[in-house]
């Protein structure tokens, strides 16, 4: 379904990712697993194209250069110049780290915003499911998002990337900064979601151990490079993967 | 004279809003700050008037069609012009003040000035209220701006598009990430400010006559609802405009017309020093939690 080849980015003169290539299955769970600073955030927002937006926003300031070397192509075709709204009416959607709301809108109606290219009823039907999904949510649903939690603030924003109906659906760092137990009920859900609606995810984590047992693949890198690539199972036994990325 | 002054404190108050709310709009929604908002006003009166004395179109065609060229001419400031300086505050400043100022320096060249360029009133006629005169037009303007602002927060709140603006005022980037274009909403957002420009033109404009100089003086007042309001909040306009909507017409009748404009710039010092982000503004509370 996705297929990166070799892609590289340049921060002016700063390797961001240094040939990266992976591939993402229809119907699958793909972990990508790396510290702080690995390219995880860059690859997701090369993947939804919103590094296309930063590249335009930097020339039109005279900021700093971006430059973006390789291709990915989503349903065998060459997406890698496309702009990111494009991308997400062809199914692409991203929910970027650090759970970004709307803060001054209720979470009914960052729903709403979200859900700007569905139909009133399509939002509807999709935040029930939410719903399901969260259940913490349904009790918040007038609150101002500015005023969720940290963890109430993620539910909200996977629900708001699932508003848009995305055929794959990237996560980034969809853990950071949770409790164990909020990990797991984001992580059940992820799992649910992929299983009761077909949607394939591509998720980003710094830590392996709450990923690695639901995803069918996952990716390492380091310094924007690939280091290692297996089956969920297969990293889990890994001992370099238990020393670096298991945490304590 | 109390009841009186209060009436046309709040007529004020709702011209006021009226001239605000476009210039508002943008801001709010792409951080524009249109300096072209006052120009494309007396532009729409100017049409008008050329529409009705020289074509002779019905009233509410030449309105219908000052309101597209202005929703037009909004959108192509956008397109060709500020869309390649997006996010530099000043050079947009400078490129709308810049266009403003060749809109109504050219009026001024072409000798447009005079008491003949003036819009008719929509129906000559007035009331007595609490024992006060009280013009239609002046009726009109006070509706229409409430009716306005009643639709506007229904646009925002329970349309697509609105619902859109509210995201992108909110966090651009996360509204890129459901689909929603950052130019199709500013572009959108100029078109929209110049054509409530155009509305409020046609009902404030026959209050008076159509000058260059009102161009500024509604900038100006624009400019200064908007910042003691908190620039970008609907709320902040409404609060606003009450404020210097009656403080301008209190200080006319019980100290002295020529006190007006110093009491208004009083009250924006005022609201400043108290509330440097304005009325309704957040960016001094984030301030404060960093
Ligand atoms: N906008 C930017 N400008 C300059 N350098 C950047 C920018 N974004 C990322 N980088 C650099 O690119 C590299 C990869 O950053 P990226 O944000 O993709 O890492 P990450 O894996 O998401 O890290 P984290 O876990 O901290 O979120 C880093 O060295 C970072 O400094
Ligand atoms: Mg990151």
């Amino acid at each position: 379904m996705l297929v990166v080849n070799n892609l590289m980015v340049f921060f002016e003169n700063a390797l961001a990712l240094n040939g990266l290539s992976l591939e993402v299955r229809e119907g699958e769970i793909v972990g990508v697993i790396g510290s702080n600073s690995a390219g995880k955030t860059t690859l997701m927002n090369a993947v939804s194209g919103l590094i296309i937006d930063m590249r335009i926003k930097e020339i039109r300031r005279g900021g700093q250069r971006i430059s973006i070397y390789g291709n990915i192509a989503y349903k065998g075709e060459d997406i890698t110049g496309i702009p990111p709204e494009l991308r997400v009416k062809n199914g692409i959607v991203l929910s970027r780290e650090r759970h970004p709301v709307f803060p001054e809108s209720s979470v009914l109606e960052n729903f709403r915003i979200a859900g700007y290219l569905r139909t009133k009823k399509e939002v509807r039907e999709v935040v029930d499911y939410v719903f399901s999904l969260f259940p913490p949510l349904v009790k918040l649903k007038k609150r101002k998002a500015g005023f969720l939690s940290g963890g109430e603030q993620q539910m909200l924003a996977i629900g708001m990337a699932l508003v848009v109906r995305p055929k794959l659906l990237l996560l980034d760092e969809p853990l950071l900064g949770l409790s164990p137990m909020m990990q797991k009920a984001v992580v059940d859900a992820i799992v649910a979601l992929n299983k009761e609606s077909g949607i394939t995810v591509l998720l980003s984590e710094q830590f392996a151990r709450p990923v690695l047992p639901v995803v069918d693949r996952a990716y390492v890198v380091e310094n924007g490079m690939l280091t290692l690539s297996g089956t969920g199972a297969d990293l889990m036994n890994n001992p370099e993967i238990k020393s670096a990325y298991f945490g304590v | 004279m109390l009841i009186g002054t209060t009436i046309y404190a709040l007529i004020n108050t709702a011209i006021l809003a009226l001239m605000a709310i476009g210039f508002n709009l943008t801001f709010g929604i792409s951080g524009i700050a249109n300096f072209a908002y006052g120009a494309v006003y007396i532009l729409a009166a100017y049409g008008v008037w050329m529409l009705l004395t020289l074509f002779q179109l019905p009233y509410p065609v030449a309105v219908l069609a000052a309101v597209g060229v202005n929703l037009l001419l909004g959108a192509l400031i956008y397109r060709f012009v500020l869309l390649r300086i997006r996010g530099q505050a000043l050079s947009e400043v400078i490129a709308t003040f810049g266009i403003g100022l060749a809109i109504l320096e050219l009026f001024r060249y072409l000798g447009l000035v005079g008491f003949e360029y003036h819009l008719p009133v929509f129906v000559d006629k007035s009331f007595v209220i609490a024992g006060t005169y009280v013009d239609f037009q002046r009726i009109a303007i006070v509706v229409f701006s409430a009716v306005l602002i009643l639709g506007l927060w229904f646009f925002t709140h329970h349309t697509a598009i609105g619902l859109a603006f509210r995201g992108i005022a909110q966090d651009e980037r996360t509204a890129l990430t459901f689909g929603i274009d950052s130019n199709k909403m500013a572009t959108l957002s100029m078109a929209m400010g110049a054509a409530l420009a155009a509305l409020a033109a046609v009902f404030i404009i026959p209050l008076g006559s159509i000058s260059p100089g009102e161009g500024y003086d509604v900038l100006i007042k624009a400019l200064a609802v908007c910042i003691i309001g908190g620039l970008g909040s609907t709320g902040g306009v409404i609060a606003a405009s009450f404020i210097v909507g009656f403080a301008e017409r209190f200080t006319d009748t019980y100290i002295g017309s020529h006190w007006t404009m110093i009491v208004s710039l009083a009250a924006i010092l005022v609201v400043l020093t108290v509330k440097p982000s304005g009325l309704f503004g957040n960016q001094k509370e984030l301030e404060e939690r960093i």
